[in-house]
C-alpha cells in the first residue's frame, strides 16, 4: 500500500505552503458567501420579497458551485495556475458583482439576468477552487486531515461572512465597497500564490499585468461608489418595481402589485393608488369647497399632480400654480400614460402652471394674492426641510395669500408625530393665523393630519363637495376636526429657523418607528 | 469614553484598517483647483520697502482724510456724513474695502474671507443697532424696546457641532465621552462667566463690556490682564483637558492666540461681553450672512457717498503742514501717478503695523506702534460636491473638530433656504505655536500644495474621502490677522498711547486699538475718532 507509506511522510506537519494554501480557502470562502449576501441584498432592494430573493439566489449560488465541483475533473495540467486564474476571475466578477448591478439597476428586466449570471459565474468559479486546492494539497496531507482542515476553514470563512457583512460591512463600508474590498482580498491570495509557488514564478509577468489593472479598476470604483450609488440604500420595496429613476433631486421608484401602485421618494412612501384618494380629498377639498372659485390657487410640493387633479374638480377654479422642485417629477406625471391615468391628466390642463423650483425661493420672490395655498411638502425629518415649517416660512405665506384666502398644511400624523403635529399648528398661529386642524384615516398612513387656516376666520364648512368624491363629506369633515384624547392637543413650542425644534420633536416622536 | 463608544469606535477603526480608507484614496491637493487669493501685499510691501514712490504731481484739498477703508474706516466715514461734515475723502490702498469683512462669491455662494458674524448687540450698543434697524437685520422693535431681529439673519438652526470620537456631536462644548468630573469643571467655569457678565466694577460700569473702552477701571477686574488665561486658570484649579480645549479654541477663534498669549482679561471678555437680547433672541444668538461681516461692510459702504471712497490708493507719507493740516503723499496705484492730500484733519484708520511706517515723523508714537502683535491666519474656501454618510449631527453653520490645530470650518451656504447640492465651507486656521512673527515668516513661505495638505489633513480626518468631493479651494493667507491680546496689553500704556490725537490733525480709528478684532471695537472706533474730528473742528 505505496498510499500508506507516503502518508507517513506526510505527517501532520503543515508545510508553509499548505498553511497558505488553507487560509486561501478561507478567505475564498468568505469572498464566495459575501458575493452571495450581496446579490441577494440587492435583489431585496430592487425586486422587493427578500424570501424569495435570498432563497432563490442561494440555491442558485449552490447549484453552480456543484457545477463548478464536475468541471473540476476536465481541469487539468498546472493545478497552481488554474487556482491563480479562479482566484483573479472570483475577484473581477464579484468584486464588480456590486458596482456593475448597481449602474443597471434602472433597467428591471436586465437586472435580472445580469444577477443571476453573476451568480452563476461566481458560483461555478468557487466550485471549481476547492476541488481544485484538494488536489494541489493532496500529496501534502493525510485525506483525513486534507478535507477537515479544508472543510474547516470553509465553514469558518462561511460564518465570519455572515456576521461581518450585516454588522459591519453594510453599515460602515456599503454594499458597493464591500463587493470591492473582497473583489481586492481575492486577488491579494492570487498574487500571494504567485509568489510563493514556484509553478507559477513563469506567469508572474502576466498575471501581474492583470491584477494591476484589476487594481487600478476597483481603486476607481472605491472612490466613485457614492457616485454609482445614487439611491438610498435603506430603501426596501415589496412589491415589482416598475419604474425607478435618479433625479438631481431624489430617487423615484414607483412599484406595483395586484391592487395598487405605489410612489416612493427616497424610499419614503407618498402615496399608494388604492387609498391615496382619500390623503387628497382630505388634503384638498376642505379648503376648496368655501372658495369653489378661487381665481388663483397655489400648490406648493405635490408634483404627482393628484392634488391638483382634486382642485380641478371645481370648475370654477381659476389659475393653478404647482411647483415642484424635480421637473423628473412633474414631467414623469406629465407623460407616463398610467401615471396621467392616475391624476387624470391634471398637470396637462391649461389651467395650470409647472413651476420647477425650490418652493422657499418661489415663495419670497412671489407676490400673491392667492386664494387657496396647498402646502404638501415632505415630512420635517431633518433641517432642510424643516425651514419650510418655520415662522419665517409661514409670514410668507401670509404675505401671499388674499386676505379671505385659505392655506392648508399637510401636517404628519397626529397619532405617531403627536407634538410634530401640534407644533406645525401652533408655529401658524404664532404668526397670526386662525387655525383649523383636522385629520384623516388614511390606510397606507394611519392616521393623517392638515393645519386648514385663514387670516380672519373666514372659513366655513358649508360650501358643496363636488360629485362623485369617495371619502369626503360635509359631515365627515365636521368628525375630523374632532382629536380624540390620544391625538388631543398638546403644548409645544413654536418652530423657528434658528430653533428648529420641530425636526427634534419629529425625531423623538417618529423615533421608536423608524428604528 | 463609554463602553458603547468605544466598542463602536473599535468596529469603525477596524473597518478602516480593513478597507485602508483612512490613507488610501487621497488624491494630491496640488490636483484640486483654485489659488492663493488675498491682501494686496504687493502694496503692503511697497510700503515697509519705503519705496520706490511716484513723485506728487498734484494737490487736492480736503476737510477729513480718512486712510483704511476696512469696517472703522467706513464707519467714520458714515458717521461724518450724519453729522453733516462735508469733503470727507477716504482712501484704500487695496482693490476692495471691507479689510477683515473682505468676502467672495463663486457660482455656489457667497464666502466670507474674514469675520464672518456678530453676536447680537447689548441692548446699550445704540449706534449698532440703529445701524442693524437702517439695514433691515432688526425689523423693529416692541413696546418694551427689545428690537426684533429679521429671522432670515439670525444664524439659522442647526449652529454648532463638534467632532468627537468619531461622532459629530450637538454643540461645540464637548460632551460626547467627556468624564462626569470634567462636565463639573465645564459647569463651575460657565457659574463665573456668568457672574463676570453681571458683574459691575467700583465705577458703576461693567466689568467686561463692548466697546472695550467702556468697561470698568476696577482694578478687581482689570488685574486680570497682568496674567496669561492660562495662569488664570491654573489659579482657578481647573485642567480638565477638554475644558482648557475649549478655552484655547475659543482664544483661537477670536483673537488667533493660545491660552499662554492671551490675557486673561481678554479670555475672560470673550464670554462675559456677550449680554445681547432680543424679542426672539437672546445673549448666545448670533447675526450671520453666507458672505458673512462683507453683508455689513456692503451696506456701511453703501452709505458712503461712492465718489468720496477710493480703492488702491497707497498714502505712504503724512506730515504736518505749517499753515494747518496735514499733508498725506499718496501713490495713486491704478495710475501709478502720484499726488498730495491736504487734510485739515486726518484719521489713520489703518492699524499700528501700518502706521508704524506714516508716523516715522513722530519718533515716541512708533514705539507704541510697535507693541501691537498681530496673529496670522490661513483661511480656506473650499468647494464641496456633497459629503459621505456622516455619523451623529448633521451638517450645522459651524464645525468644529476636537483636539486639531484649525478652529473648523462653517458652511457658508448655511443660511440658504432652498435646497443645496453644493457647499462651499470656509476653514479657518491660526498659527500660535510660536510667536506670531516666526509663524508668519513660516506661513508665507509654504506653497498652496503644502497649506491644502495641512487643511485637507484636517478635513479628511473628519470627512474621510471628502477630497475627492472637492472642486474648488482658494486660500487667503492674513500675514496680520487680528490684533493679539498678549498678556499686558489690554490696559497697558501702549495701547491707549496708539490711541491718542496728534496735535489736534491726526486722529487715530483701527478695530486694533480695542486690543481685540471685532466688528463691533471697529465700528464703535470709527464713530469715536468722528466724534473726536467733529469736536476739534
Amino acid at each position: 500500500m505505496p498510499k500508506k507509506d507516503l502518508a507517513a511522510d506526510k505527517s501532520n506537519h503543515l508545510k508553509p505552503s499548505g498553511v497558505l494554501l488553507l487560509l486561501s480557502v478561507f478567505v475564498v470562502a468568505t469572498c464566495g458567501l459575501i458575493y452571495e449576501l450581496i446579490a441577494g441584498t440587492l435583489a431585496s432592494y430592487l425586486l422587493g420579497d427578500s424570501i424569495l430573493q435570498f432563497s432563490t439566489i442561494i440555491g442558485t449560488y449552490l447549484f453552480f458551485m456543484g457545477v463548478g465541483s464536475w468541471l473540476s475533473k476536465y481541469v487539468d495540467g498546472n493545478l497552481i495556475k488554474w487556482f491563480v486564474s479562479v482566484e483573479i476571475l472570483v475577484g473581477l466578477v464579484g468584486g464588480c458583482s456590486a458596482p456593475l448591478l448597481f449602474a443597471i439597476f434602472e433597467q428591471v428586466a436586465s437586472f435580472r439576468i445580469v444577477l443571476y449570471a453573476i451568480v452563476g459565474i461566481t458560483g461555478v468559479l468557487v466550485g471549481l477552487e476547492i476541488p481544485l486546492l484538494m488536489r494541489v494539497l493532496k500529496n501534502n496531507y493525510v485525506f483525513k486531515d486534507l478535507v477537515s482542515g479544508i472543510f474547516t476553514f470553509d465553514y469558518v470563512g462561511g460564518l465570519l461572512a455572515s456576521f461581518l457583512f450585516p454588522l459591519l460591512l453594510v453599515p460602515y463600508l456599503g454594499l458597493i465597497r464591500t463587493s470591492l474590498l473582497f473583489g481586492f482580498l481575492n486577488l491579494a491570495v492570487a498574487w500571494v500564490v504567485l509568489y510563493r509557488f514556484h509553478e507559477v514564478r513563469t506567469y508572474r509577468r502576466a498575471y501581474n499585468t492583470i491584477i494591476g489593472g484589476a487594481l487600478l479598476v476597483f481603486a476607481a470604483l472605491f472612490v466613485y461608489a457614492e457616485k454609482i450609488m445614487t439611491f438610498s440604500e435603506t430603501a426596501t420595496y415589496q412589491d415589482k418595481v416598475i419604474y425607478s429613476k435618479s433625479t438631481p433631486y431624489q430617487r423615484i421608484v414607483l412599484t406595483k402589485n395586484s391592487r395598487e401602485v405605489r410612489l416612493y421618494l427616497n424610499g419614503n412612501l407618498q402615496f399608494s393608488s388604492n387609498d391615496e384618494y382619500r390623503y387628497h380629498e382630505a388634503l384638498i377639498h376642505p379648503a376648496m369647497q368655501n372658495m369653489p372659485n378661487a381665481d388663483r390657487v397655489l400648490v406648493l410640493g405635490g408634483g404627482d399632480g393628484l392634488a391638483v387633479r382634486e382642485i380641478l374638480k371645481y370648475p370654477g377654479v381659476g389659475a393653478v400654480t404647482l411647483v415642484d422642485l424635480d421637473p423628473g417629477m412633474t414631467k414623469m406625471f406629465q407623460e407616463d400614460p398610467m401615471l396621467v391615468k392616475l391624476n387624470n391628466r391634471s398637470l396637462l390642463s391649461t389651467k395650470v402652471k409647472v413651476v420647477n423650483d425650490d418652493a422657499y425661493a418661489f415663495v419670497r420672490r412671489d407676490s400673491g394674492k392667492y386664494r387657496v395655498i396647498i402646502v404638501d411638502f415632505p415630512d420635517p425629518s431633518n433641517y432642510s426641510v424643516g425651514k419650510l415649517y418655520t415662522t419665517a416660512f409661514y409670514n410668507e405665506i401670509y404675505r401671499i395669500l388674499s386676505d379671505s384666502g385659505v392655506v392648508v398644511v399637510q401636517s404628519t400624523s397626529p397619532y405617531i408625530g403627536r407634538r410634530s403635529f401640534w407644533c406645525i399648528d401652533h408655529t401658524m398661529a404664532n404668526v397670526g393665523f386662525h387655525t383649523i386642524p383636522y385629520h384623516a384615516y388614511v390606510p397606507s398612513f394611519g392616521e393623517w393630519g392638515f393645519v386648514l387656516a385663514t387670516k380672519n376666520y373666514c372659513w366655513k364648512n358649508e360650501g358643496s363637495f363636488p360629485a362623485g368624491l369617495r371619502f369626503l363629506n360635509t359631515d365627515n369633515l365636521r368628525e375630523m376636526m374632532f382629536f380624540p384624547p390620544d391625538m388631543a392637543e398638546v403644548p409645544t413650542d413654536v418652530n423657528k429657523l434658528n430653533n428648529q425644534v420641530l425636526v427634534r420633536y419629529f425625531e423623538s416622536d417618529w423615533g421608536p418607528y423608524t428604528h | 469614553m463609554s463602553r458603547r463608544n468605544f466598542l463602536l469606535q473599535l468596529a469603525a477603526g477596524g473597518v478602516v484598517l480593513l478597507t485602508g480608507a483612512g490613507c488610501g484614496v487621497r488624491r494630491g491637493a496640488g490636483n484640486i483647483p483654485g489659488t492663493i487669493v488675498g491682501a494686496n501685499s504687493k502694496t503692503g510691501h511697497l510700503l515697509r520697502n519705503g519705496g520706490p514712490y511716484p513723485e506728487p504731481h498734484h494737490t487736492v484739498e480736503v476737510n477729513v482724510l480718512i486712510v483704511g477703508g476696512g469696517i472703522s474706516g467706513l464707519s467714520a466715514k458714515r458717521w461724518l456724513q450724519q453729522e453733516g461734515v462735508k469733503d470727507v475723502l477716504l482712501l484704500e490702498m487695496d482693490d476692495h474695502f471691507g479689510g477683515n469683512a473682505t468676502y467672495g462669491q463663486n457660482p455656489v455662494s457667497k464666502y466670507p474671507w474674514g469675520a464672518h458674524y456678530i453676536p447680537v448687540p447689548d441692548l446699550r450698543n445704540r449706534e449698532i443697532l440703529d445701524f442693524l434697524h437702517q439695514i433691515g437685520t432688526i425689523t423693529g422693535f416692541d413696546t418694551a424696546g427689545l428690537p426684533i431681529y429679521n429671522e432670515y439673519h439670525l444664524c439659522h438652526d442647526p449652529e454648532e457641532r463638534l467632532f468627537i470620537d468619531g461622532i459629530w456631536q450637538d454643540g461645540i462644548v464637548p460632551e460626547n465621552g467627556v468624564p462626569a468630573a470634567d462636565k463639573e469643571q465645564f459647569r463651575r467655569f460657565s457659574a463665573e462667566v456668568a457672574a463676570f457678565k453681571a458683574a459691575v466694577g467700583s465705577d458703576g460700569r461693567d466689568a467686561f463690556a463692548i466697546p472695550v473702552d467702556t468697561s470698568s477701571a476696577d482694578a478687581v477686574y482689570r488685574d486680570l490682564d497682568r496674567i496669561s488665561f492660562r495662569q488664570y486658570l491654573t489659579q482657578k484649579g481647573y485642567t480638565s483637558r477638554y475644558l482648557l480645549w475649549y478655552l484655547e479654541y475659543g482664544c483661537k477663534d477670536d483673537f488667533g492666540t493660545n491660552l499662554d498669549g492671551t490675557s486673561a482679561w481678554a479670555g475672560i471678555h470673550y464670554f462675559a461681553c456677550r449680554k445681547g437680547r432680543g424679542v426672539n433672541a437672546n445673549s448666545s444668538s448670533v447675526l450671520t450672512w453666507p458672505e458673512g461681516n462683507g453683508f455689513l461692510m456692503e451696506h456701511l459702504k453703501s452709505q458712503c457717498v461712492a465718489n468720496e471712497i477710493k480703492l488702491r490708493q497707497l498714502v505712504y507719507r503724512i506730515e504736518p503742514v505749517d499753515g494747518g493740516g496735514m499733508n498725506a503723499y499718496v501713490a495713486d496705484m491704478v495710475t501709478g501717478k502720484g499726488f498730495i492730500v491736504h487734510a485739515q484733519k486726518l484719521l489713520l484708520a489703518t492699524p499700528q503695523m501700518v502706521n508704524k511706517h506714516l508716523l516715522k515723523g513722530y519718533g515716541e508714537r512708533t514705539a507704541a506702534c510697535a507693541a501691537f502683535a498681530y496673529a496670522p491666519w490661513l483661511i480656506a474656501n473650499i468647494t464641496v460636491n456633497g459629503f459621505e454618510k456622516q455619523h451623529g449631527m448633521p451638517l450645522c453653520w459651524d464645525n468644529v473638530f476636537y483636539g486639531k490645530p484649525s478652529v473648523g470650518y462653517v458652511n457658508a451656504n448655511h443660511q440658504d433656504l432652498g435646497r443645496v447640492s453644493k457647499n462651499v465651507l470656509t476653514f479657518y486656521k491660526s498659527y500660535t505655536d510660536h510667536d506670531p512673527a516666526t509663524e508668519r515668516n513660516r506661513l508665507y513661505a509654504k506653497t498652496r500644495s503644502e497649506l491644502l495638505d495641512e487643511i485637507l489633513d484636517e478635513l479628511d480626518f473628519v470627512h474621510p474621502g471628502i477630497t475627492a468631493q472637492i472642486e474648488h479651494a482658494d486660500l487667503w493667507l492674513w500675514g496680520h490677522g487680528m490684533v493679539a491680546p498678549k498678556v499686558g496689553f489690554m490696559w497697558g500704556a501702549d495701547r491707549t498711547a496708539a490711541a491718542q490725537p496728534i496735535d489736534n490733525r491726526v486722529f487715530f480709528g483701527h478695530s486694533d486699538l480695542s486690543g481685540i478684532s471685532i466688528f463691533e471695537e471697529a465700528f464703535y472706533r470709527g464713530i469715536h475718532a468722528a466724534q473726536q474730528i467733529v469736536t476739534a473742528s
